[in-house]
């Protein structure tokens, strides 16, 4: 592992630094006690990954579409998330049909297939994705490759981060 | 003359609105012209001519041409009454001199309603002459003097030569509308087989056309092929070539990259809980990955630089197995949480101990207690769970321990656990 090649302005060190930001924020708030309710650990790992999720959006340079979604979807309480989402998807949708959202990651889709037999794929897709239901399908391919890679990135540095604070 | 016979019924359906086609048909004797160089033999050249005619599909445009020489009705029953299928080059020839010759008694003898499609037949076969390079027959043929040259020279010959009375109008447009079409359709568009119907289509050839939809089409195609080709790059096991096999691994790894973010962030509960320094140089097990934090991040923190990755006291595992215990002797789930928040996962003794050999040679050997289990009794079933997600291409570093469980002699806990840390 050379040292050379660190670079302080590229997508993994500024996720570092947020990341490792929100996460003493986190545990200055609420420290964690050995005899903590499984929904407490639940609450705290919920805490965790939004802060994961929303400082790995944050350090996103360039506007992407699905990080502006992921941001969205975090900070708006859900049930005007509904309202937004309806009038939002049905003024983008030519093919599809309605479709409600309740809460992060539970979307019930009705969708019209089309495009001949990929439109089953293409939909998970689209729901995988944050913000990746009103694209057609060459700008959702981009966003999910830079999605990708922001999640390994992501990925990484929190095993890294993992491993260094459970052996202590 | 009336023109029901078949071939008036071609000139017919050539003279019709898209004037293009009998021009493209007149192209198709100019492209056959290019490949015959003036130095090759005229009969290699007509032969071919007549292997084409001899194709019932292949080109209708030669169909449209052979059928002024087909057997014809009774009206037209001359001395070139002849199975043009059947011709060899010569003959053909002859065929081609004599109906020239017929037309041009029609011609000068005949009425303006049929002068012009005569015309436009006779301008068909003067090209076939002119491609065949047979510069003497058409000027006999038409008694102009013709070059061998393109074929507009020749065209334009044409109609001077038939210069007045009725054929002015038609001649003159004609004329304008050949010279410039000739030129346009010089062009890569392919010619459509000009069926024998009123209504005419051209088709485009594959990859060549100009309509704007269809250009469009193909960016977005290609586009979205490049995009594909990208993703392939980033998603591992991406060796297909199927476009929904490989929508389908990049929906799977998206899916399992999300899981592993959320195992992760499950498992620094426990990790994060005592202090979070901070680090600037950290060997990491995925090789390389280097954690760079600025310094403004709270100068109450105290700053350590781990240059390497020490195994950690072997108290504090020990603290953990006791922990543990206690917790197993409550409650199961409880002991599970537990161990999941501390990222750890229960596993039978067997696969530990396999495992641990296997893991000998990894960076970061902590192999510590690998006790043998005294008064435990049943099999080993717990079954593994990781709480963090697959290293992939990484060996994890593993430390096995064991519990002993020496709370639980009086048997209650079944099998034998040990507490390994993926």
């Amino acid at each position: 592992m050379d040292l050379h090649n660190l670079n302080p302005s590229s997508l993994k060190s500024r996720f570092t630094t947020r990341f490792l930001r929100a996460l003493t924020e986190i545990n200055a708030r609420k420290p964690i006690a050995s005899s903590s309710s499984p929904r407490e650990i639940f609450q705290r790992y919920r805490r965790i990954k939004d802060a994961a999720d929303t400082s790995m959006a944050y350090s996103v340079r360039s506007r992407r579409t699905w990080s502006k979604a992921t941001l969205w979807r975090l900070r708006t309480p859900s049930h005007r998330r509904r309202l937004a989402s309806f009038g939002r998807r049905s003024s983008l949708n030519k093919t599809r049909t309605t479709t409600t959202a309740s809460h992060r990651g539970a979307v019930v889709v009705q969708i019209t297939s089309r495009g001949g037999g990929l439109g089953v794929q293409l939909e998970e897709l689209r729901e995988l994705v944050p913000g990746g239901e009103a694209m057609d399908l060459c700008n959702l391919l981009d966003e999910t490759a830079h999605y990708i890679k922001c999640l390994t990135t992501q990925v990484q540095v929190m095993r890294t981060i993992a491993n260094l604070y459970s052996l202590e | 003359m009336q023109p029901c016979s078949r071939e008036m019924q071609a000139m017919n359906s050539l003279l019709n609105p898209s004037q293009q086609i009998p021009l493209q048909d007149l192209q198709i004797n100019g492209h056959h012209s290019q490949f015959d160089d003036p130095a090759s033999s005229h009969d290699d050249f007509l032969e071919q001519m007549l292997s084409t005619t001899s194709f019932p599909v292949s080109s209708s445009s030669w169909s449209d041409l052979k059928s002024p020489w087909d057997p014809p009705k009774p009206e037209e029953s001359d001395p070139c009454n002849l199975d043009n299928n059947a011709a060899d080059g010569f003959h053909h020839e002859e065929i081609l001199a004599s109906k020239l010759r017929q037309q041009q008694h029609h011609i000068n003898g005949g009425d303006g309603s049929n002068s012009f499609q005569a015309m436009k037949m006779m301008m068909m076969m003067q090209q076939q002459m002119m491609a065949a390079g047979r510069p003497t027959v058409s000027a006999s043929g038409c008694g102009v003097g013709n070059h061998q040259g393109g074929g507009e020279g020749s065209m334009l010959a044409l109609f001077n030569g038939f210069g007045d009375g009725s054929f002015h109008h038609p001649q003159a447009s004609f004329g304008a509308n050949s010279t410039t079409e000739i030129n346009q359709s010089q062009g890569p568009t392919a010619v459509a087989p000009p069926q024998e119907k009123p209504k005419q289509k051209v088709r485009a050839r594959r990859g060549q056309a100009t309509d704007p939809h269809s250009i469009a089409e193909r960016l977005r195609r290609v586009r979205i092929a490049e995009r594909m080709k990208a993703l392939q790059e980033l998603v591992p096991n991406a060796n297909k070539t199927d476009k929904a096999s490989m929508l389908d691994e990049i929906v799977d790894y998206v899916k399992f990259l999300q899981l592993q973010v959320k195992v992760l962030s499950m498992s620094r509960l426990g990790g994060a809980a005592a202090v979070a320094p901070l680090v600037t140089v950290m060997p990491s097990e995925g090789g390389g990955d280097c954690i760079q934090t600025s310094a403004n991040n709270g100068g109450s923190l105290p700053r350590s630089s781990n240059g390497n990755q020490k195994p950690p006291a072997n108290d504090s595992l020990t603290a953990t197995e006791h922990q543990v215990a206690k917790l197993m002797e409550e409650d199961m789930g409880t002991a599970m949480q537990y161990l999941q928040g501390k990222g750890l996962c229960l596993m039978p003794i067997s696969l530990a101990t396999a495992i641990s050999t296997a893991t000998s040679h990894s960076r970061n050997p902590m192999i510590s207690n690998v006790n043998p289990n005294t008064g435990i009794n049943g099999n080993g079933s717990h079954l593994l769970l990781q709480s963090s997600g697959g290293d992939g291409p990484s060996s994890p570093s593993m430390s096995v321990l064991t519990v002993q469980s020496a709370t639980m002699g009086n048997g209650v806990v079944d099998g034998a656990a040990s507490v390994s840390k993926p």
